[in-house]
């Protein structure tokens, strides 16, 4: 397959951020090259990521809800879990989704080809492929290449007993005890994961909190299960060694202010952050300006410092989201095609996917702390929510944060069963400039969890029912 | 540091606009879209808002200035990290070497150029504009700045009818020049027709005439003149030529007796400036002759026809007439015309009024001459005369009716004194 080959746009990765910037440039009438390294679109998120761990989290999620059936008068046996069978589910799921891009590239008439990409010039692409390499010149260029897990030092990287979270969602075995470094939202999410299907988890968090920065009244109902679920939560720790032994396992130091202590690990699962894949581009041969932490420098358009070269998703900075590379995938194949467009969002909503989940978006109260935004806050505890009560998720919490003048919504925080989907009308009522009139006055259906958002904003107008809150302002 | 607040620009179409509120005093701290100015235009209030955050000390306009893009608003000193506002709409366009492969048509690159204009001017990022996402990209495409826009919606949202009516006061502001385009009507319903395209002289040509009939306020003087010994002379110039092959026409001595008369009267043979303000007179007497050819009317232009005698004029007529026929006539030969001939008079016609060929100021019409009974005052009786029936359309701002009368009547008697014409 060497030759050369010239398009109007090629993409570079094939995830969310990539397929949707190829997919947007082709509707718009552009000739559109789509270039990946795996042999099934969809990127990290598709095929080891977002979608396999949903899938998983699904499964520890309602094994978990049988469970707490035993309260409500209905007891099951022990599960029996047959690894294989749940690998196969999850890999159906994902060759379902790979598919259904595969198809859409198809009837798009995007062309796409497997393998890696370097850069040669400002307008040249080499690709290294199976069968040889292929010269690929281009008017627009969108690398869309995301990130890879980070590694500590100190750690056997290559070690069979050191998972990421992309070799963990592979499911080889479940671990007798795993430790998980790093308290974020892809170590609690696959911790969870493997502690329903029955290892001992323990998790070590660098920080004071677990999920950081997210605002600690949402994390604690999270905290609350997980110490029940896991060994053990240790906070404000430090990894200092992980030594393998003879028999597989491996023995990991920790430290904290109590001490050092050392246990042996059947596994160690690493999620302490995912790093940009700018390094595997040759970008020393264009003049594609990074940051020092190896992010790609973008515009408002998302042009890097090479104006007909575009970066999108995980590459061009934080928050790494599939949602914002897809965001920005339109944005820039919008722009690369001649049109007006920008990245100008009010906010990128934050979902952990844990069991019960939390979201955020916009303002949190960490952040208006931090930099002396004043705000004024309605809250809904779920426990006053009959829906909530039914379904055994009265730890659960809904909170807007509003301007004190205009009363608009700057920020919304979400801990719950459902709190992802439920911040979709959070982000809606941002980017709306929506106020905390519009949303009590909106009729919520009852009774469902979505009702606690109203029910928010309704406790800080003082017109609420469900709650009795003092007078102190309100009609 | 100290920064200067200029007055952005406002808007096509808006030139200038009265401040009808100092919305702010000197140091008053402000942060990036606080208000600082209300700006009056003819038919639309604004809001001036800050970019920068600081202290204003210095304020350099007040109520009821006239303001323009540019003009030196007020001084404010901004803090440390704020000096240099990372504002991309200030970015500069992508620069799009066109490599020799990549060379399209003009009209594909002013496309190619056209977005690019538009993705980079437009405002990206619109902080704190209450809008919604959908009115945000409506306004990045139209290249619109909502900052600077007053919401009709609920609470004073933005809302997409806010900019509709925003392009619709634009267009009325600058619709000074534009026309409803013209209604295409099927005349072959009503019988059998056939297209003809114009020549490109005539769409020129039809084009100036326009402009000229727009612009300049036309008026027509109607003469006659007595060429009775003219026309003798003529044949008799005509009989002892030893040239044959010059015919002596009248237009030679219609030339050299306009000339005559525009020495004595030199407004006629002046241009206005490009203000409108000053008349430019002329001290060279360059007589343009139009001249019907098969694809239109051109003016060729003799230079100098003051220092020309009737038959140097004869040949050089000639020459040029039979040349534009042939579309042989250099560019500079039908410029820098000073006063235009127009005769009619070998075709037929008792008088028109024709259009003034800008810049110049005045044209003359000749129509066909004729034997005519003329009343004789010395001799108390009608005596058989050959009159020649002329018009002078001139511009009025330059030249008033009195003016153009005598230069008619002047005409006459100049044309038919014979004196001029033999030296």
């Amino acid at each position: 397959m060497t030759g050369t080959k010239h398009a109007e746009i090629v993409v570079i990765g094939a995830g969310p951020g990539g397929y949707a910037a190829a997919f947007r440039a082709s509707d718009l009438g552009k000739q559109v090259l789509l270039i990946d390294k795996d042999p099934t679109l969809g990127g990290v998120c598709l095929n080891r990521g977002c979608i396999p761990s949903k899938a998983l989290l699904h499964i520890s999620k309602v094994m978990d809800e049988t469970k707490s059936l035993a309260k409500m008068g209905v007891t099951y046996g022990e599960p029996k879990i047959d690894l294989e069978a749940i690998r196969a589910h999850k890999d159906k799921i994902v060759s379902q989704l790979s598919g259904g891009i595969t198809q859409m590239a198809k009837v798009r008439n995007v062309e796409t080809i497997q393998g890696s990409a370097t850069f040669k010039s400002n307008s040249e692409l080499n690709i290294e492929t199976e069968n040889g390499h292929v010269s690929v010149s281009f008017d627009k260029c969108i690398i869309a290449t995301g990130s890879t897990a980070a590694m500590i030092p100190g750690v056997p990287a290559d070690h069979p007993s050191v998972l990421t979270s992309r070799t963990a969602l592979d499911l080889v075995d479940i671990p007798e005890r795993l430790l998980v470094i790093g308290g974020g939202i892809i170590g609690l999410e696959l911790g969870q994961v493997y502690a329903a299907l029955g290892s001992q988890v323990s998790v070590v968090e660098f920080l004071p909190n677990l999920l950081p920065g997210t605002d600690p009244d949402l994390v604690k109902p999270l905290q609350r299960k997980l110490k029940k679920q896991f060994e053990s939560i240790l906070l404000s720790s430090k990894v200092t060694s992980v030594e393998p032994n003879d028999d597989g396992t491996l023995t990991v130091t920790i430290e904290n202010d109590k001490g050092t202590t050392t246990k042996v690990y059947n596994k160690v699962l690493v999620a302490v952050g995912r790093k940009p894949n700018s390094n595997l581009l040759n970008l020393d041969s264009t003049d594609i300006e990074m940051d020092e932490r190896g992010f790609i420098n973008v515009d408002v358009y998302r042009r890097t410092s090479v104006k007909n070269i575009f970066a999108i998703g995980d590459i061009a900075g934080n928050p790494m989201l599939a949602h914002k590379a897809t965001h920005e995938g339109k944005v820039a194949a919008e722009v690369a095609s001649g049109h007006s467009a920008a990245f100008d969002v009010r906010a990128i909503p934050s979902v952990v996917f844990t069991d019960p989940e939390v979201a955020w978006a916009g303002l949190t109260e960490i952040e208006a702390k931090e930099n002396g935004i004043s705000y004024e806050k309605g809250e809904f505890p779920w426990a006053a929510s009959g829906k909530a009560i039914a379904m055994g998720a009265n730890q659960g919490k809904t909170k807007i944060l509003f301007d004190p003048e205009s009363k608009q919504v700057l920020g919304v925080g979400i801990v719950g069963p459902g709190a992802g989907d439920m911040i979709s009308e959070g982000m809606l009522a941002i980017e709306m400039g929506a106020d905390a009139d519009d949303i009590g006055l909106t009729v919520h259906p009852h009774p469902t969890l979505g009702e606690t958002f109203a029910a928010a904003a309704e406790a800080f107008s003082g017109t609420i029912t469900d709650l009795y809150i003092p007078k102190n302002k309100g009609h | 540091m100290i920064k200067e607040i200029i007055l952005p620009d406002l808007g096509e179409g808006i030139d200038g606009a009265e401040v009808s509120e100092v919305t702010v005093s000197v140091g008053d701290s402000v942060g990036p879209n606080d208000t600082l100015l209300v700006l009056e235009s003819d038919k639309a209030s604004m809001e001036i808002p800050s970019e920068m955050n600081g202290n204003i000390t210095e304020i350099l306009v007040s109520e009821g200035d006239e303001l323009k893009p540019g003009h030196l608003l007020m001084k404010i000193e901004v803090s440390r990290d704020e000096t240099e506002p990372a504002s991309p709409i200030e970015e500069q366009a992508p620069q799009e070497a066109p490599s020799v492969a990549n060379i399209t048509t003009p009209q594909e690159t002013q496309i190619e150029k056209l977005d690019s204009r538009k993705t980079l001017d437009d405002s990206p990022i619109t902080s704190n504009v209450f809008a919604s996402p959908g009115v945000r990209r409506l306004a990045r495409e139209l290249n619109i700045n909502l900052e600077i826009m007053n919401g009709t919606g609920q609470k004073g949202r933005i809302t997409k009818d806010d900019l509709n009516g925003y392009i619709k006061l634009q267009m009325a502001m600058s619709s000074g020049n534009v026309s409803a385009p013209k209604q295409e009507v099927d005349f072959s319903q009503w019988g059998e027709i056939e297209i003809l395209k114009l020549t490109r002289i005539k769409r020129i040509t039809g084009e100036r005439l326009q402009r000229a009939w727009h612009t300049i306020p036309h008026v027509t003087q109607f003469d006659e003149a007595d060429i009775t010994d003219l026309n003798n002379y003529r044949k008799s110039l005509n009989n002892e030529s030893s040239d044959k092959n010059i015919k002596i026409t009248f237009l030679p001595f219609l030339m050299k007796a306009v000339t005559i008369v525009l020495k004595e009267m030199p407004e006629f043979n002046s241009s206005l400036d490009h203000t409108d303000q000053n008349l430019i007179l002329k001290n060279y007497y360059h007589i343009g002759i139009a001249v019907d050819t098969p694809s239109g009317l051109t003016v060729p232009v003799v230079r100098n026809v003051d220092q020309k005698s009737i038959m140097d004029l004869s040949s050089e007529l000639a020459d040029l007439s039979s040349r534009a026929r042939d579309k042989k006539l250099k560019p500079d030969e039908m410029k820098g015309g000073t006063f235009t001939l127009s005769s009619l008079g070998g075709i037929g016609g008792t008088g028109f009024s024709p259009i003034v060929n800008p810049p110049e100021v005045a044209i003359m019409g000749i129509s066909r001459s004729k034997l005519k009974q003329v009343f004789d005052k010395s001799s108390s009786d009608f005596k058989t005369c050959f009159m020649m029936p002329f018009s002078l359309s001139y511009d009025h701002r330059v030249i008033d009716g009195a003016a153009a009368a005598t230069f008619t009547s002047r005409f006459a008697k100049v044309l038919a004194d014979l004196s001029h014409y033999k030296d």
